[in-house]
């Protein structure tokens, strides 16, 4: 018993399957978006500080915070759809 | 999503524009009677900047109306020379009301496009959402 398990995983080792994927093409397109997403969010909130502590322009607070707005509702919208297909993918009958 | 990330930032720099002619405007009110002030005149320019998307305007240097004074007869005031007259300012109240009210459909007219990027690019996210 205790053999057989050592030996599965010694088999399962170099399988491909166990190996840590490698991020294809489309992985720097989505880190791109989301650093792009992430710097949105973080200049809406910088913002949305100098207005308030040192009453800078309202109007780019204005347009900051529909940016963000925009790019949040981007985000989430993508987001229920990812999660939608893998709940998808998840109810397949095997 | 860039188009319309452009076009906020054009809307808010018209509204910006609009808010400096409003704070020239108010000044001249201001100081309608304050002798020997000239009137100020707001112009606007296209912004070329690195940041600015294309198409961003801004208001210009601050220009003085050179239009002559007019004089005005009062012996007993402090600035009146010897023949009784000072020069007052250029301000005509009319025209700095009209100027107002044009730079608040101006800004109501960015006010409005800035609205209705938002709510198209609100559509096309519920058209994704579906």
């Amino acid at each position: 018993m205790d053999i057989r398990q050592t030996l599965a995983a010694h088999s399962y080792a170099p399988s491909p399957l166990t190996q840590q994927p490698q991020p294809a093409d489309g992985g720097d397109i989505f880190t791109q978006a989301v650093s792009g997403f992430a710097d949105t969010l973080a200049q809406g909130e910088a913002q949305a500080r100098a207005a308030m502590t040192t009453g800078a322009d309202p109007h780019s607070l204005v347009t900051a915070l529909a940016q963000t707005e925009l790019a949040v509702e981007t985000a989430v919208t993508i987001r229920d759809r990812v999660v939608e297909a893998y709940q998808e993918i998840l109810r397949m009958p095997v | 999503m860039t188009d319309f990330s452009n076009a906020l930032s054009v809307a808010a720099s018209g509204m910006r524009a609009q808010a400096q002619r409003l704070t020239h405007v108010s000044e001249n009110i201001a100081n309608a009677d304050t002798p020997g002030y000239q009137r100020k005149v707001t112009s606007f320019e296209v912004e070329r900047g690195m940041d600015a998307p294309e198409g961003s305007v801004r208001p210009g240097p601050v220009r003085l109306d050179r239009s002559e004074l007019p004089l005005i007869y009062e012996p007993g005031h402090p600035m009146a020379d010897e023949t009784g007259h000072f020069e007052g300012s250029n301000v005509d109240l009319v025209i700095e009301l009209a100027d107002a009210r044009e730079a608040q459909r101006s800004y109501e007219a960015n006010l409005r496009i800035f609205d209705q990027i938002r709510q198209m690019s609100s559509s096309l996210n519920d058209l994704l959402r579906r």
